[in-house]
């Protein structure tokens, strides 16, 4: 990549010169021509993203369609085989000071990692606020108010690897914020929490955004990103189908789960139930496998 | 199996040919996945199968000699030894025996373990164990009634190898995952400990026995001992003691049913009991945490140093597998040295195995955070960035193996009555200390493998096994390479007559150490900071 962070930074404000602070004067995101393959697989063709600051933004698609892909190279922990990133005007990918910058102003909470879970949730949050160079009472004083926040004051005590789902999420979530980052990426937040916990989650991150910051958050959900989110992105087979203002991708369909099924292709998929025909009915119980096995 | 109308055409598969069919499926998808896989599991067959010739050859050659008995049946007992330790030291990728992938399966205990036994039977490792007990018996079974006996216990013997050691491995994860495990992982560790000490014995023994006569009471425990007494009772057939044959056998037969009764208990307790390690160690962290930091924090540096360190040291507490690895360490480090200067056989140079075994922690650390490594990747930008972390972990490191190391070689030195050889023992100890530890900061940046932490059954994921060695044998004969001029200084002080200069071995050691570690950290660094992506997709797998 060549080293061009800086003149890349400079671009960014240009395109938006004049604007408030916070109202997107450099995109939070901005991506160009991001490809990544594995193997034969091509995870991400050529995504070009531009996702504007202190917006509520959310990245929708399929399972497979290169959320995860894209949100581990934007991050940081993936690297990409073609393309550009930047965050808050900073290449992600570039040279060491311009990616210092970069990990100092992001948060993130990744899907599939794990976190250090023989600590307690307090001395997670105590062990990666301290990483990050916070000076140690900051921390613990950070600490103290997320877990409070976020309901966790009760189980602060015990081991991450003992805490359910959602308060995993929770934990990540608090880890991620800890550093008050500018732009905050959480890779399906919501995924297997409970409602109480989503609600928490859902309300820290509201607070968030009023202030000024960015969360991207990529989700399956419509129901959530169109409840929650004033910008979107539609992803499906590594490519962005559409991205914009959620009204703006909408459009004239009754919903964004419509909305999306149209630009993902999906319509017309129900009547493969044909083939079905054994299953459920009637004649449910006789002569399959489950019956030999109530016989033996 | 009842054929219903549905399934009447292919017929419902028996449990065993099934988990058998798996097991080949995996390990054919396992060698496709990658070519230096392959290339290893070749390389262990070719290996296996000189070994296995040599063995059945020289069995042959020894038929009819006097000392055919004491060594076969010794042989099998070494063999069986062998198959019982190994799965707590060798990583083994073999999923088809991991009863938590089989947990939501409708199977019924005793067919499970059955399946299981037979799955373990395929592979290079029993066979090559069925024709070196094959060759055992060859040489010691005379006359009909030897052959009729041989032919039951040559598979009765090997099919109790594997089931000792698929038994041992299952209860060893029920340790590890017991509500106790955390403790308990320092038996398992001490187990190794003497288990090794034990082979190194008995080697020992061997080396100095010249004949093999004073092998003969060994070889009357061993040959009552499953599965050598098979082997003994192939002899004793041969020499007409039917009765004692007969016993020989049965005993092996019932210590078959026996070790497979306690591989099933293990297995159900396993299926149904969730992971309790953690129960206590929350209790700890509780009595630990009034303000966010512990007791151990107030002693540690702060920022980036003192988290690292921190968090090391509570890991090495807290989490069973590195748990169990540093008790390992630790134990061999002071149990070998000890016990050799007990015995008279020992030299205070033996106190080096102490920081030998505490500097192969160093090892694949960041493969020791699993995929949590993001959290790492992601405060580390540049190389001065990742000097710190390793320094760090250094440092936790440390604070732990030079006190124990400064320990073991006084206690060493103590029992042999040989102060005057302390300094340039500690001094060669300190060497090697820094030299494994800065192969090790090298060798976790370049080497990264990911360590499994859904299964005690792995240490390594399928695939990265033959990286995993690679890493730390190269890493340990670099290591001894690294202390090579200590060692020269050291022998040239000896031969030239300067015992008076010896003494000068502590400080250059130490000295010479810590360069390594520094050096060692400095290579290491910006190789981190350079590979964060692939050292995370290298440790985040399986």
């Amino acid at each position: 990549m060549p080293d061009q962070a800086f003149d890349g930074a400079f671009d960014g404000a240009s395109d938006t010169a004049g604007t408030a602070p916070g109202e997107g004067a450099v995109p939070a995101v901005r991506v160009e021509g991001l490809w990544k393959r594995f193997g034969q697989q091509i995870a991400v063709n050529g995504v070009d993203l531009v996702l504007p600051a202190g917006k509520f933004i959310g990245l929708v698609g399929p399972n497979g369609a290169g959320k995860t892909t894209t949100l581990s190279m934007i991050t940081g922990l993936l690297r990409p085989d073609q393309g550009r990133i930047l965050v808050a005007g900073h290449d992600v990918w570039a040279d060491p000071e311009s990616v210092a910058q970069v990990k100092a102003r992001i948060g993130i909470l990744p899907e599939g990692l794990r976190l250090f879970e023989r600590l307690s949730g307090r001395e997670l949050l105590a062990y990666s606020g301290r990483l990050r160079g916070l000076p140690g009472a900051e921390v613990d004083k950070r600490a103290a108010q997320l877990l409070d926040v976020l309901d966790l004051a009760g189980s602060q005590n015990k081991l991450v690897v003992d805490y359910s789902t959602g308060m995993r999420k929770k934990i990540g979530l608090a880890a991620a914020l800890l550093h008050n980052p500018e732009v905050l990426f959480l890779d399906e937040p919501f995924e297997g929490v409970d409602p109480v916990s989503a609600q928490t989650i859902r309300g820290v991150l509201e607070r968030y955004t009023s202030s000024g910051a960015t969360v991207v958050f990529s989700s399956h959900v419509m129901e959530l990103v169109e409840s929650l989110c004033d910008w979107v992105a539609v992803m499906a087979a590594g490519r962005i189908r559409a991205q914009g203002p959620l009204a703006e991708v909408r459009g004239s369909a009754p919903s964004l789960q419509a909305a999306f099924l149209e630009l993902v292709g999906a319509n017309g998929r129900a009547a493969a139930g044909d083939s079905l025909d054994w299953l459920g009915g009637p004649g449910a119980g006789k002569g399959g496998p489950g019956t030999s096995g109530a016989q033996r | 199996m009842s054929a219903t109308a549905t399934t009447a055409a292919s017929p419902v598969p028996s449990l065993t040919s099934v988990f058998v069919r798996l097991k080949l499926s995996l390990l054919k998808n396992g060698l496709r996945q990658s070519g230096g896989r392959t290339a290893a599991y070749l390389a262990s067959i070719v290996f296996g199968t000189f070994l296995a010739v040599v063995a059945v050859l020289g069995f042959v050659l020894l038929r009819g000699h006097a000392d055919a008995v004491t060594v076969a049946v010794l042989l099998t007992g070494v063999l069986s030894l062998s198959w019982t330790v190994m799965p707590l030291f060798i990583p083994s990728g073999d999923e088809t025996l991991d009863p938590s992938r089989l947990v939501m399966l409708p199977l019924q205990p005793r067919p499970l373990v059955r399946a299981l036994l037979v799955a373990s039977l395929v592979g290079v490792g029993p066979v090559l164990t069925s024709v070196v007990v094959l060759g055992a018996s060859v040489a010691v079974a005379h006359g009909a009634a030897g052959t009729v006996v041989a032919v039951l216990a040559v598979p009765l013997a090997a099919v109790t190898c594997v089931a000792l050691s698929r038994s041992v491995a299952a209860a060893n994860v029920r340790l590890l995952t017991s509500r106790k495990g955390r403790d308990l992982a320092l038996l398992s560790g001490l187990v190794i400990a003497v288990g090794m000490q034990l082979v190194n014995f008995g080697a020992q023994r061997l080396g100095r026995a010249g004949g093999l006569e004073a092998l003969e009471p060994a070889t009357a425990v061993v040959g009552w001992l499953p599965p050598a007494a098979a082997i003994g009772a192939v002899d004793s057939a041969g020499r007409g003691d039917y009765a004692v044959a007969a016993a020989r056998l049965l005993l092996t037969a019932a210590a078959l049913v026996g070790l497979l009764y306690w591989w099933q208990r293990s297995l159900v307790r396993l299926m149904v009991e969730p992971d309790g390690s953690t129960i206590g160690a929350a209790a700890d962290a509780g009595a630990d945490e009034k303000s966010g930091t512990g007791r151990l924090a107030r002693m540690l540096p702060g920022g980036r140093t003192g988290a690292v360190m921190e968090r090391s040291l509570r890991y090495i507490w807290r989490d069973p597998k590195t748990k169990a690895a540093w008790v390992t360490s630790l134990a061999v480090g002071l149990i070998v040295p000890l016990f050799n200067a007990f015995q008279g056989t020992g030299s205070i140079y033996f106190a080096c195995f102490a920081s030998g075994m505490l500097g192969i922690q160093m090892y694949n650390q960041f493969g020791q955070d699993t995929s949590a490594f993001w959290m790492v990747a992601q405060t580390i930008s540049t190389t001065a960035d990742a000097y710190a972390e390793l320094r760090a972990r250094a440092l936790a490191l440390l604070s732990v193996t030079l006190p124990y190391t400064t320990v073991v070689t006084a206690l060493t030195a103590g029992v042999l009555g040989d102060w005057s050889a302390f300094p340039e023992a500690l001094g060669l100890a300190f060497g090697l200390l820094g030299a494994m530890m800065a192969t090790g900061a090298v060798t976790s940046a370049v080497f990264p493998y990911s360590i499994p932490q859904d299964s005690g059954y792995k240490n390594v994921a399928p695939g990265q096994g033959g990286l995993a060695w690679m890493s730390i044998m190269g890493g340990m004969i670099l290591g001894g390479l690294l202390c090579s001029p200590l060692i020269a200084a050291t022998v040239y002080l000896h031969v030239s007559d300067r015992q008076s200069l010896l003494w000068l071995l502590l400080p250059a050691g130490a000295l010479y150490g810590g360069l390594l570690v520094l050096a060692g950290l400095k290579l290491a660094a910006p190789r981190t900071a350079a590979r964060l992506p692939e050292i995370l997709a290298a440790v985040s797998k399986g």
